[in-house]
């Protein structure tokens, strides 16, 4: 063959090769770049603590939950609360990186796309102002009182998050952090997870909730159920909780007493797909994008059967939420039948106070009608005032709730309440988990979420 | 080619200029107004405008590929000058050295008629050159590849023998040399030479020169060899050499190993790459602007790792930018050596250019993460004298062999229309 064929034939692979540099460099610039450059071991990271003082972050109040104080070249990240933001907040350490509002937020802290200029002086980075509420977050890690769990208060026409607590938890300053990493990582209750937003639960009976819109829907609130106790198909069987019969009762009575005979056959009639395409509705199976990382409820299976759509229907089977999330099925019913996007973060302002940006209120979906809404008021109220809630009722307000109780691996169920106040006119949403509890959510979970209403409401 | 006769040469040079004022006005303004960086830029620029007019004027062939490598240099002088103003000082010293070398390999190749008559000398010079590194030479990163002389002084041996070595490889190839030595015919002292040379780079741990000088060889096999028996041997022989040096060898063993992961050592084996992956992480598309960011954790960042601090800086795109110009040198060369009727003339030039591209290729491909990290210079922006020196007069001898072709074609026009 012709030489001067041949050197063009090398000259297409030379421009091939270059051409394989160039689109390398930039799918590494779009796809882990971000990822490489947020390295804890990366210094440049910490170069522009140098010259800025990282922004405080304040609760809806203006009390300063995060600042950093400067002295001379060193810097310390001071958590006025200690424990008590470490699942909200999280922690910022040279050597550990950083974790929630701390890595979500880091540009922002740090005044990124600041343009003014000064030299020698120290920057300020840009303030957060949360939407939690300080008094009600200390209120609810009170009246967790050291059990395990998490606590999630919304605000239902906004989404705000009033208060958000996940227990265990740890010291999140870098120097407690530094020293105390190892037993942290090593403790098998897992401080380092915030149970609120990534733990996953199965939601047990709160989840009748979402199974009352499919019912509503599909025409069922007008029928009467016959309840021997029990929901048995060929190979499984599952008991009304203390093995009580109720009988024939209606779905509001059904709702009320938490029947798992009529929810269960229920969902078995209604079928897989429509159970399924109902939870989706309701954000099961979906991101939620939020200021801090959420794990994805879920409901697994490879190929859902109807027996297990009359699982996933009392809230148990392979279906999975976390208690943030279960917040939000509460306050959807509250704000008429639309779920709120949740958020933390409601402003984020510059260091002599002028506002940057603030949060957008949007819905994420509707997963029920106003109308299905209002019907689901009526019942929840009932569980409140005569059904399995009575220990959330509070005198001269009325509460809709729901409680849980939810099986899982160990012996010890998950202890579960959702519910909302006052009933004709919410403020507040609130989900308690209390995980391993043994007990059940109607007289463990109930009156904690009663306490940090009425505190709220007060 | 007519077409492109008439393009006007003086935009580039315009293009270039304007770089300069701007690169260094930036980087005097950043830098507290040293005026050093001043006369760097300034320095550049006059030899820039000097040799492109001398080239202009004396018609010395090719008009885009000194300014293309002008505008490297520059790009390169700008980081230097912001990582370590003594290099930048340093180095338009020997891009001043480079342009005398230059002009001076354009005149001695252009006018000595018998470079391909003169292998066993390339052979020999390239051979000696070995010897006295293993013997004299210092290591350093690893590599035994420096000879230092005196002080201040240190000379990189390899740069040179590649250039030694594509002219003794155009001798054979260019079939000026085909008479056998005692029975062995120049085919197999070519290949015996080449093995001989990778066996030197060996035992200097060179492995990014080695890799240089194979695909050298490979491509040419490919371009004049008749059939592919011999080639496909070759990159047999070649793969089962890769792997038996895997296998033994512990110096590769942890290039593959931090090029799979260096994330699992970041504070040892994978420093380096990391950080490199750092800086260009931390560059986005458009870079954190020139003095803005911290190119000095990256170890090496004047030489070899020059590539990742052009990508903090100056953003993935500046990164392009510098492939692109590569790739446009890479072009021209490749025409010239298409054009080129002259056979030795057509080898050297197709040589160096696979020279100067293999180069970029495996240190850019190195640096991101693409392939397993060699060291090896970027010629033209990376700071070291003898890279700079010996790629200015690998570009003298490009030049000289782009106007020996034009000329000739001249010449032969003229012929005709004497007829």
């Amino acid at each position: 063959m012709n030489i001067n064929k041949k050197i063009i034939r090398v000259l297409v692979v030379i421009a091939l090769m270059f051409l394989s540099l160039v689109t390398y460099l930039l799918y590494f610039n779009m796809f882990s770049a971000e990822k490489v450059a947020s390295n804890p071991y990366n210094k440049r990271q910490w170069e522009d603590e140098r010259y800025v003082i990282r922004g405080s972050i304040y609760d809806c109040n203006g009390e300063v939950l995060a600042k950093t104080e400067v002295n001379g070249d060193e810097r310390t990240r001071v958590y006025p609360y200690g424990h008590l933001y470490s699942h909200v907040i999280g922690y910022y350490s040279k050597v550990y990186g950083k974790s929630q509002l701390e890595m979500k937020y880091d540009k922002e802290l740090l005044g990124h796309g600041d343009i003014s200029i000064n030299f020698n002086e120290l920057r300020s980075g840009y303030d957060l102002h949360l939407t939690i509420d300080n008094d009600l977050q200390s209120y609810a890690y009170d009246q967790l009182n050291g059990r395990n769990g998490a606590v999630v208060a919304l605000e239902p026409s906004t989404g705000k998050i009033l208060a958000m607590v996940s227990y265990p938890d740890f010291n999140p300053s870098a120097s407690a952090l530094e020293q105390n990493w190892n037993s942290i990582v090593e403790r098998k209750d897992s401080p380092l997870l915030a149970r609120a937003t990534n733990g996953l639960y199965a939601p047990g009976s709160t989840y009748k909730i979402a199974t009352t819109v499919a019912a509503y829907n599909a025409g069922y609130a007008t029928q009467t159920f016959e309840d021997n106790g029990s929901f048995k198909l060929d190979d499984f069987k599952v008991e009304n909780y203390g093995g009580k019969s109720y009988g024939n009762i209606d779905l509001k009575t059904a709702f009320e007493v938490s029947s798992n005979a009529v929810f269960c056959s229920l969902g078995y009639e209604l079928g897989s797909e429509n159970i399924l395409s109902n939870a989706e509705a309701f954000g099961i199976n979906k991101d939620i994008n939020t200021d801090i990382p959420v794990a994805k409820s879920k409901i697994e299976y490879k190929k859902m059967s109807n027996a297990d759509a009359a699982l996933v229907s009392i809230g148990q089977g392979q279906l999975l939420m976390t208690p943030l999330h279960v917040a939000m099925m509460g306050a959807s019913v509250a704000n008429n039948g639309s779920m709120m996007k949740p958020y933390l973060v409601d402003s984020i302002t510059t260091s002599s106070g002028m506002t940057i940006g603030t949060a957008k209120q949007e819905s994420l979906s509707v997963p029920m009608s106003s109308m299905c809404a209002g019907y689901l008021n009526e019942l929840m109220t009932g569980v409140v005032k005569e059904g399995t809630g009575k220990g959330a009722a509070i005198s001269g307000i009325t509460v809709a709730g729901k409680t849980g109780t939810a099986e899982n691996e160990t012996d010890k169920d998950h202890a579960w309440f959702v519910g909302y106040a006052p009933a004709e006119n919410p403020q507040i949403a609130v989900a308690v988990l209390l995980e391993y509890d043994g007990g059940a959510g109607g007289t463990n979970a109930a009156p904690i979420a009663r306490n940090i209403i009425r505190r709220y409401l007060k | 080619m007519s077409r492109f006769e008439g393009v006007n040469y003086k935009r580039p040079a315009l293009l270039l200029i304007l770089m300069n004022i701007f690169g260094f006005g930036l980087l005097f303004v950043a830098n507290d107004y040293n005026k050093n960086i001043l006369y760097i830029g300034l320095g550049i620029l006059g030899f820039f405008i000097l040799t492109y007019t001398i080239i202009i004027l004396c018609r010395m062939g090719d008009k885009f590929i000194v300014p293309m490598a002008c505008m490297l240099i520059t790009m390169g002088v700008i980081l230097l000058c912001r990582i370590n103003i003594d290099y930048g000082i340093k180095q338009i010293m020997w891009v001043a050295l480079g342009c005398v070398t230059f002009f001076l390999a354009y005149a001695i190749y252009y006018n000595f008629k018998y470079w391909h008559r003169l292998w066993f000398l390339y052979a020999i010079g390239a051979t000696a050159l070995f010897l006295a590194t293993l013997i004299f030479g210092k290591t350093v990163n690893g590599s035994k590849n420096w000879i230092q002389f005196g002080s201040s002084f240190a000379f990189q041996p390899s740069e040179l023998t590649k250039m030694l070595y594509i002219m003794f490889l155009a001798c054979y190839f260019s079939k000026s040399w085909s008479a056998p030595v005692g029975k062995i015919p120049p085919k197999y002292i070519s290949l015996g030479i080449t093995y001989l040379f990778i066996g030197f780079l060996v035992l200097q741990r060179d492995w990014g020169t080695i890799l240089v000088l194979y695909s050298i060889y490979i491509f040419m096999l490919y371009v004049y060899e008749e059939g592919y028996k011999f080639l496909i041997a070759n990159i047999g022989a070649a793969s089962i050499v890769a792997i038996l040096g895997y296998k033994f060898l512990y110096h590769i063993q942890v290039r593959v190993s931090t090029w799979l992961d260096p994330w699992s050592d970041i504070s040892n084996t994978g420093y380096q790459i990391t950080q490199s992956l750092f800086a260009i992480a931390s560059g986005g598309y458009f870079g954190r602007g020139i003095g803005n960011g911290s190119p000095n954790y990256i170890p090496e960042v004047h030489s070899d790792f020059i590539f990742a601090a052009v990508c903090e800086e100056m953003g993935v795109f500046g990164g392009a930018a510098i492939i692109i110009l590569f790739f446009l040198i890479a072009y021209r060369c490749f025409k010239i050596s298409i054009k080129t009727t002259n056979a030795y003339d057509k080898a050297v030039c197709f040589g160096l250019t696979i020279m100067f591209a293999m180069q970029t290729f495996i240190i850019v491909g190195g640096v991101t993460k693409m392939i397993p990290l060699t060291g090896i210079t970027l010629p033209f922006v990376s700071y070291g004298g003898t890279s700079i020196v010996v790629s200015f007069a690998s570009l003298g001898v490009i030049q000289a062999i782009s106007a020996k072709a034009e000329r000739g074609k001249n010449e032969k026009a003229g012929d005709r229309d004497e007829h």
